[in-house]
């Protein structure tokens, strides 16, 4: 392996590191919640429902 | 200067060189960005997001809305249509990518494997990718016929050889623009995108000046195919459907750029949803009011050749810059997920190979535009599948973990290499899904079973091929070893 190669595999271990450290940690920042699921449900709910009365 | 000095100063500037190119690296795909890496805010997306779908394929879909419904019917289509469609594509694609930073091909490899994620690309990028190039550079042929008959007074003639010509054009201006690197697109991105709002703007106002709201909506579709008039409402909702997921091979790596999950989902809302929707209705008005579904017709109809001209040189031109967008970004993804042998091909080179089918299809089957609907339905039968697959790994099977030490790892010994590299499972489902699309509603033939007039078929692709994964991964995935699944 050259030593680009063993940089690049040691560049791949480090971000790989940085995620599994922030999930042991449970330190997600702007991850989705229960509350965006049920908004986005209830969204695409309403906008279905009211436009299939309107126009269908 | 002593030595070591000299030698600690040309580590750190090769330590700084290293951190650059790494990064950059990262930003095509061969490793996750880092959080502290990410680029895109809500609006930064939101805005990426509404200037790829602003984009004159709006004005196209729109328009063969208004072939099956009214405006009324019609507006209600796109917007059922499109926010079922982006949503279930935004959830397969961009919560993970959005958190993770991972290009979505490498996230696939858990899906997929690595071999099976190559099969999935081709069909559902590249096919994709290629029609699109071809419908676009027919849409500037067609843009380019019309404003010379405007101009010289003569007719239009869609099919033409002005049309073939100037749609060849298209394709080798595209590739020579695409050979060049990304810097010239990002340019052309910043200036045509604000121009298709105002030319929106611009054409609603000059529909609403003929015609008040209340008159629009009680005009009739244009060709509706069939005398049942729930099945033509059902149809232009499909239609959108597959508009709506005709973004899976797209959206996931622009996610990937934003700062977090959230930020990676919720601007598709806005953005494609939003923008896509609006264009569309615009374009649906538009083919209606002026009894023409080809936005290269409508707009020399619209008024008069000044703007007609104005309106058909600026189409020409956006439609160049969509084509540069879906060739660059399916090329950068094809060298991701292509073997040594493909990586190796010059970039060019590779470019051109990709454009022969498009001016194929120009040249043996320019009447493709005219049915182009029909093509966009054909993806949804696998994009539609592909959502449903993605939604049940991602979310119920993996719980919203991905391993970036694994997926970026030598794939061929390791933890999502199933059965030579294909996962048996995820590609059965994924057939599977097809099959239920095809078997409800035949895209070519617009034939349908009785369910197709209350469920779609999209819905029933994307919930089968969804629930079919999630059984059959519970039941031998884990067995076998196959795919890292977490047990329980």
């Amino acid at each position: 392996m050259s030593s680009q190669d063993i940089g690049w595999q040691g560049e791949l271990d480090r971000r790989a590191r940085v995620y599994e450290d922030i999930e042991a940690g449970q330190r997600w920042e702007g991850t989705m919640t229960r509350l965006d699921y049920a908004a986005i449900v209830a969204l695409t709910v309403v906008l279905v429902v009211a436009f299939w009365i309107w126009g269908a | 200067m002593s030595d070591t000095t000299i030698r600690n100063n040309a580590s750190f500037e090769e330590a700084d060189k290293n951190v650059v190119a790494y990064r950059e690296a990262a930003e095509r795909g061969d490793a996750p960005i880092l959080p502290s890496e990410r680029l895109w805010g809500f609006w930064e997306f939101t805005y990426a997001n509404s200037a790829l779908a602003i984009a004159t394929w709006a004005f196209l879909i729109g328009g063969s809305v208004g072939l099956f419904v009214g405006p009324k019917e019609g507006i209600a289509a796109i917007i059922i249509g499109n926010i079922v469609g982006v949503v279930l594509t935004a959830l397969a694609t961009t919560c993970m990518t959005g958190r993770y930073g991972v290009e979505q091909f490498v996230a696939l490899r858990s899906q997929f494997g690595y071999n099976g994620t190559r099969l999935v690309y081709v069909l559902a990028v590249v096919v994709l990718t290629m029609g699109w190039l071809a419908v676009l550079a027919m849409m500037f042929g067609r843009s380019i016929d019309g404003l010379i008959a405007l101009s010289d007074g003569g007719q239009a003639s869609p099919t033409g050889a002005k049309m073939m010509i100037a749609a060849i054009l298209a394709i080798l201006v595209t590739w020579f623009v695409v050979a060049k690197g990304p810097t010239s697109i990002k340019f052309f991105n910043m200036v045509i995108s604000p121009a298709l709002v105002i030319l929106m703007g611009v054409m609603l106002y000059l529909i609403l000046s003929k015609h008040s709201f209340g008159e629009l909506m009680t005009l009739p579709a244009l060709d509706p195919p069939f005398e049942d008039k729930h099945l033509n409402f059902i149809i232009a909702v499909e239609v959108n459907l597959a508009a709506g997921f005709s973004w899976w091979p797209y959206i996931g790596n622009l996610a990937r750029l934003t700062k977090n999950e959230r930020t990676a989902f919720w601007p598709n809302i806005l953005g494609i949803f939003g923008a896509a929707a609006l264009g569309e209705i615009v374009g649906l008005l538009a083919a209606v009011a002026l009894g023409e579904s080809d936005p290269t017709i409508w707009m020399t109809k619209i008024a008069g050749p000044a703007v007609g001209v104005i309106a058909l040189l600026f189409v020409a031109f956006a439609n160049m810059t969509s084509m540069a967008n879906i060739l660059y970004t399916s090329i950068v993804g094809l060298r991701q997920v292509g073997t040594e042998s493909v990586r190796r091909i010059p970039w060019g080179a590779i470019l051109f190979l990709f454009c022969l089918i498009p001016l194929g299809l120009v040249v043996f089957y320019p009447q493709m535009y005219d049915g182009f609907f029909i093509f966009l339905v054909w993806t949804s039968a696998l994009n539609s599948a592909l959502a449903g697959i993605g939604i049940a790994d991602y979310f119920f099977l993996r719980g919203q973990k991905l391993d970036m030490r694994k997926l970026h790892a030598p794939q061929e010994n390791g933890a999502y290499r199933f059965a030579g590299g294909f996962n048996p499972i995820g590609l059965i489902a994924l057939a599977i899904g097809f099959g239920v699309y095809v078997w409800i509603f035949n895209p070519q033939t617009l034939a349908s079973v009785s369910v197709f007039k209350f469920v779609t078929a999209s819905v029933p692709s994307c919930l089968v091929a969804g629930t079919v994964h999630y059984v059959l991964s519970r039941l031998f995935a884990t067995g076998k070893g196959w795919g890292d699944y977490p047990q329980g």
